[in-house]
C-alpha cells in the first residue's frame, strides 16, 4: 500500500488543499474507537468519483459520511483509511412541485430539504430520527424511517432514482425521474438499506406528498395490551386511513404524555378538518367498542416528533452504566405483545422501553442493565424472544464498553450467499464500508 | 417460427427428463401445441416456439427443473398467462418453458397481518375476489387482471390504473419464493420487516423473468375506500385535458386514478361499447377519488374547480355504481376498441413528467400529421404514463416502415421530455434498443453486473431487456395487435 502522505497528495491534485484533511479535525469521523488516516470533501460528483478511484487503487478502506448520525449503526469496518465526506453536496437540484418530485445531493440535510418543500405545501412522508442533522444520502443508505410509513411507506416506496459513485471511479444513474417507471432493473432497490456497502449515493430524485391540511393525535388506553394490539388492528383494517398508529410501552408512553398508566396506543389522523373530524368519531367507536379509551393528545406534532427521534433519543444514562438501542421486525399483528413478551424476557437482567409502528411490525427500543455482562445476556434474551416469533433485531447504538462484545445484526438473512456475491461484483476490492454490513458483508 | 433450436439428442434426453420431474401430464412437446406458446401478448413481432414447455406443480420441480437446464447449458424462460406486451415471455431462440399456470392456489390469506400468500400462477383477479368479503383488496389492477397472473406482475413491476394513489407492484410484494437459475431456492423479503441485507426482492421485481423463477408471493392487501367517486371531465382540446392534469396534482389532490382519452380513442370507445363518451370532444379525463367520505367531496370539488379553470366543456360524476362501473368500461375496452378503427397498431407504454404532458401529447400530433398516419392517445395520465396507439393502416403505402419510424420519434420526444421508456408493460424483447435512449454503457452494464451475478451463463430468459452488442441493430420492433 502507498503512505498516506503519496496518497494525500494525489488526493490534493485532485480536490484541492482544502479537500484533504489529514492530523487534527479527523476525530469527528471517529468510528468505534477507531479514526481515519484522512478525510476528503469534494465539492462534487466528479470530486467523488475522482476519490474513490485513488483509493480503490491503492486499496483503501473508504467510509461514505454524511453528517455521521447513523454511523453508530454495524459492525467496525475492517479497514478505516479514508472518511469520504458528502456534506460538500448538498444541492437541492430541482423541486418541480406539480409533478411532485424533488432531486437533491446527497449531503443535503433532509430538514433543510423538508423546510423548502414546506414552503410550497409539500413534504417526503419520511419521519427518520435525527433529521435535523442527518443527510439525505444517510436517510437512504440505512434506509431510515418512522412511525409515518404506516400511511406513506418506506424510502423504497418513495425514492424514483439514484446517482451513484461506484468504486472504481465511475458515476451511474438508476431509476428515473418520474413517478413510474419499469425500464429495465429496479438497481434503485440495491443502494437502499445497503449502508453504502455497494456504491456512494450522489443524489436521489424523489416522490414528495401535499401537506396534510389538520394532523391530529389521540392518545389510546387500556391497561391491556393484547386490548391495544386489537384496537391498533382494527384501525389498520378499517378505512381510516391513518397516518401512523404507534404502541408505546408504559413508561415511554408516560414520556410522551400519555393520559395515563400503563401502554398506550397513539393514533394520528391527516388529511382536510371535515375529514379528520369525521374519521376522529369513526376512531372512537372503534376504540369504546374494544372498551379502550380515547383521548385527544394536546400538541401532536411535538409528540409526533419525539415519537420519529425515540429510541436515539434516550442513548446513554448520565450515570454511564450500559445501555443498547435497538430496532427489529415481527409480524405486525403481534407487534405491541411481542414488545411486551420481550420486557419479560429481559427481566431481571436489564431494563427495556420500547414502541412499535404495528402496521408493519417494525419495533425499536432500548436496554438498560446495571452491568455489560447483564446487558449483552439481556440482548440475547430479546433476541431469542423475537427469534421465537420468527423475528429479529439489530443493535443500532450501545455504549462503549459494550461494543466489541456484540453483533449488532444478530441475523443471517436469507439469499446471503447472494449478497456477498454482490458486493463482490460491485466493490471487488472491498473499499466501501468493509466488513460494516451483515454477514460481514 | 417453429422447429426446434436443440439438437434433436439433447432435447429428448431433455423431454425424458422434464416427465421425470413432473410427470407426463406436465410436458408438451408436439411442435402444434408448442406453437400456442411462441410469443405472449405482442404478437406481431418475434416469434419462437420453445423446445418444451413444462408445467411444474410445485416450488420443489422448478427447482429441479431449473438445475437440469443450468445443467445442460439449456436456455429457459418463465412464462404465466403470457398477457405482457413486451415480447418478455416470448423465447428467444427455443429451450424450455416453465409455464406456471398450474401453481394457481392462495396459500395463506392471512387477515390479521393484512397479507396473502399466492402461487405465482394466481390470477391477480382472484386475489382480490378472495379478499373482497373480508374488507380487503390487492391495490395493482393491470389491465389484463381477469387473466393475468401474480408471479407474472412482479416479473413486470406491473401498474394499472389505480396505481397514481397505490403505486406498483413492488409497491406490495413483501416476500417471494424465488428458484435462482441454477436451481437453488431463495425466499426473498418476508411478512417480517426491514430484515438487514441487500433488497434482492427488490430488483428481482420487475427484472421481467431473467433473474429467476417466482414460485410463490407474499402481497399486503389495503382495506377497502370508505367511499369512491368517479368524474368524467370533457375539454375541446387534449392539451386544456393535460393541463387539468398537472393542475389537479398541483392542488395537493391525489386521485386513484386520473385516465385521459383522446379524440380518436373516444370514437373508437363508443363505436365499440357505447360508454356514453360524448363524441365531440377533443379528450376526456375520467378521475376517480377515493378515501374517507368527506375527504373526497371535497376533493371532488376541488377536481371540477380545476377542470373548469382549464375550460372544460362538462363535468359528469356517476350517480350509481351502474354508471361508474359504465365509465370505466369505456377506459377498459379502449385497447380492444382501436380494432374498429385500426387494422393493426404499435402500442407504447411512455413516461413523462405530468408537466410536460401537453408538451408531449401536442409533439405526438405532429409527428402523426408529418408521417402521415393516426396516433390514438390513452394516458394513466396522473402518471404520465402515455399509452400512443400508433394505427397502421395497410391503405397507407409503407405503413409498417412510418408506424415504426413514428414510434422511436414518439419514444425519444418522451425521453428529451425526462421521461422513460416504458411505464409498466417492460422492456421484453421489443424495447431492448431503446434502453439505449435513456441508459448509457455504464448504467446498463450495472444492470448486466446483476444478472452475472445470479445468472452467470446468461441461461435465464435471454434476449431480454439487454440491448445487443450493435447500437440500432434491433430498432425495429414490429406492431402489435393488443388486446387491451
Amino acid at each position: 500500500m502507498s503512505s498516506v502522505a503519496v496518497i494525500a497528495d494525489e488526493l490534493r491534485t485532485l480536490l484541492g488543499s482544502m479537500g484533504v484533511r489529514t492530523g487534527p479535525g479527523l476525530e469527528r469521523y471517529g468510528l468505534a474507537g477507531r479514526m481515519p488516516r484522512a478525510a476528503v470533501l469534494p465539492r462534487d460528483e466528479a470530486g467523488v468519483a475522482g476519490a474513490l478511484r485513488v483509493a480503490s487503487e491503492a486499496g483503501l478502506g473508504v467510509v461514505p459520511w454524511g453528517y455521521g448520525s447513523y454511523q453508530s449503526i454495524g459492525s467496525p469496518p475492517l479497514r478505516y483509511d479514508l472518511a469520504l465526506d458528502l456534506s460538500g453536496l448538498d444541492r437541492l437540484v430541482a423541486h418541480e412541485p406539480a409533478d411532485m418530485t424533488v432531486r437533491a445531493q446527497a449531503g443535503i440535510r433532509f430538514a433543510r430539504m423538508q423546510s423548502h418543500l414546506a414552503a410550497h405545501g409539500q413534504f417526503l412522508p419520511l419521519d427518520p430520527p435525527l433529521a435535523e442533522g442527518a443527510t439525505l444520502g444517510g436517510v437512504l443508505a440505512t434506509r431510515s424511517c418512522g412511525p409515518l410509513r404506516c400511511r406513506y411507506g418506506t424510502a423504497r416506496d418513495l425514492v424514483l432514482g439514484l446517482r451513484i459513485a461506484h468504486p472504481d471511479g465511475t458515476v451511474t444513474k438508476a431509476g428515473a425521474s418520474v413517478v413510474k417507471n419499469a425500464t429495465g432493473y429496479d438497481v434503485t432497490k440495491l443502494h437502499l438499506g445497503a449502508h453504502g456497502t455497494l456504491g456512494v449515493i450522489l443524489e436521489a430524485t424523489l416522490r414528495v406528498y401535499p401537506r396534510p391540511e389538520v394532523e391530529q393525535g389521540w392518545w389510546i388506553g387500556s391497561v391491556e395490551a393484547n386490548v391495544l394490539q386489537d384496537v391498533g388492528n382494527r384501525v389498520l383494517a378499517s378505512p381510516l386511513v391513518p397516518d401512523r398508529v404507534e404502541y408505546a410501552e408504559p413508561a415511554v408512553a408516560r414520556t410522551w404524555g400519555a393520559p395515563r398508566e400503563g401502554p398506550a396506543l397513539l393514533v394520528s389522523l391527516g388529511g382536510i378538518r371535515e375529514s379528520v373530524a369525521g374519521r376522529a368519531a369513526d376512531l372512537r367507536r372503534i376504540v369504546e367498542g374494544q372498551g379502550a379509551i380515547l383521548v385527544e393528545a394536546g400538541g401532536s406534532p411535538r409528540i409526533c416528533a419525539s415519537l420519529s427521534e425515540f429510541p436515539w433519543s434516550v442513548r446513554g444514562p448520565a450515570d454511564g452504566s450500559p445501555w443498547a438501542i435497538w430496532r427489529g421486525g415481527v409480524l405486525p399483528a403481534e407487534s405491541g405483545t411481542a414488545l411486551a413478551a420481550l420486557g419479560e424476557a429481559v427481566t431481571p437482567l436489564a431494563e427495556m422501553e420500547g414502541a412499535a409502528t404495528i402496521a408493519h411490525g417494525a419495533l425499536r427500543g432500548v436496554l438498560r442493565a446495571a452491568s455489560a455482562a447483564d446487558l449483552v445476556q439481556g440482548l440475547q434474551a430479546a433476541r431469542a424472544s423475537l427469534a421465537a416469533r420468527g423475528g429479529y433485531l439489530v443493535v443500532l447504538d450501545a455504549s462503549a464498553s459494550l461494543r466489541e462484545a456484540l453483533e449488532p445484526w444478530g441475523v443471517v438473512p436469507e439469499g446471503l450467499d447472494v449478497m456477498r456475491r454482490l458486493k463482490q461484483a460491485f466493490d471487488p476490492k472491498g473499499v466501501l464500508n468493509p466488513g460494516r454490513f451483515v454477514g460481514g458483508i | 417460427m417453429s422447429g426446434h433450436s436443440l439438437r434433436a439428442e439433447l432435447r429428448s434426453e431433455l423431454l425424458a427428463a422434464c416427465v421425470e420431474i413432473v410427470g407426463p401430464a406436465g410436458v408438451i412437446s408436439n411442435p402444434d401445441e408448442l406453437r400456442v406458446y411462441d410469443c405472449d401478448a405482442l404478437t406481431f413481432f418475434h416469434r419462437q416456439s420453445p423446445d418444451l414447455v413444462v408445467l411444474p406443480t410445485t416450488t420443489a420441480q422448478v427447482s429441479d427443473l431449473l438445475k437440469l437446464c443450468y445443467a445442460r447449458r439449456v436456455p429457459f424462460l418463465p412464462r404465466g398467462a403470457g398477457t405482457g406486451l413486451s415480447g418478455g415471455a416470448t423465447p428467444h431462440a427455443g429451450g424450455v418453458m416453465i409455464v406456471l399456470t398450474r401453481m394457481t392456489r392462495i396459500l395463506d390469506l392471512d387477515l390479521a397481518n393484512r397479507m396473502a400468500t399466492v402461487q405465482a400462477g394466481c390470477v391477480n383477479l382472484w386475489l382480490t375476489k378472495a379478499v373482497e368479503p373480508h374488507g380487503l383488496f390487492y391495490a395493482p389492477d393491470p389491465a389484463s387482471q381477469t387473466a393475468c397472473t401474480i408471479g407474472g406482475n412482479v416479473a413486470e413491476n406491473a401498474g394499472g390504473p389505480h396505481c397514481l394513489k397505490y403505486g406498483v407492484t413492488t409497491n406490495h410484494v413483501v416476500g417471494a419464493t424465488v428458484v435462482l437459475p441454477d436451481g437453488e431456492t431463495v425466499r426473498l423479503g418476508g411478512k417480517v420487516p426491514d430484515l438487514p441485507g441487500f433488497d434482492l426482492l427488490g430488483v428481482f421485481t420487475g427484472s421481467e423473468g431473467t433473474l429467476g423463477v417466482c414460485t410463490e408471493v407474499t402481497v399486503r392487501l389495503l382495506p377497502q375506500p370508505e367511499a369512491v367517486k368517479t368524474i368524467l371531465a370533457v375539454f375541446r382540446a387534449v392539451e386544456d385535458a393535460s393541463t387539468a392534469v398537472s393542475g389537479v396534482i398541483a392542488r395537493g389532490i391525489i386521485p386513484v386514478a386520473m385516465e385521459l382519452l383522446d379524440r380518436e380513442t373516444l370514437k373508437a370507445v363508443e363505436a365499440n361499447v357505447k360508454a356514453g363518451y360524448p363524441l365531440d370532444a377533443g379528450a376526456v379525463l375520467l378521475i376517480e377519488v377515493d378515501g374517507p367520505r368527506a375527504q373526497i367531496e371535497a376533493e371532488a370539488v376541488g377536481v371540477e374547480a380545476v377542470c373548469r379553470e382549464q375550460g372544460c366543456l362538462e363535468v359528469r360524476v356517476a350517480q350509481t355504481e351502474g354508471e361508474r362501473v359504465l365509465l370505466w368500461k369505456g377506459r377498459k375496452e379502449a385497447a380492444g376498441s382501436f380494432g374498429r378503427i385500426a387494422h393493426r397498431y404499435y402500442l407504447q407504454d411512455a413516461v413523462v413528467p405530468r408537466t410536460k404532458l401537453a408538451h408531449v401529447v401536442r409533439e405526438i400530433e405532429a409527428i402523426a400529421l408529418r408521417h402521415g398516419i393516426r396516433i390514438a392517445n390513452v394516458a394513466h395520465a396522473g402518471d404520465g404514463n402515455v399509452h400512443p396507439m400508433i394505427c397502421v393502416d395497410p391503405s397507407i403505402p409503407d405503413c409498417e416502415a412510418r408506424a415504426i419510424k413514428a414510434g422511436s420519434e414518439v419514444m425519444r420526444c418522451c425521453i428529451d421530455a425526462g421521461g422513460t421508456v416504458t411505464g409498466e408493460h417492460g422492456i421484453g424483447n421489443e424495447k431492448r434498443e431503446y434502453l439505449r435512449y435513456m441508459y448509457d454503457p455504464a448504467d446498463l452494464a450495472v444492470m448486466e453486473r446483476v444478472r452475472s451475478v445470479l445468472d452467470p451463463l446468461g441461461l435465464c430468459n435471454p434476449g431480454k431487456i439487454f440491448p445487443d452488442g450493435d447500437a440500432g441493430a434491433n430498432l425495429a420492433p414490429a406492431t402489435a395487435r393488443g388486446d387491451r
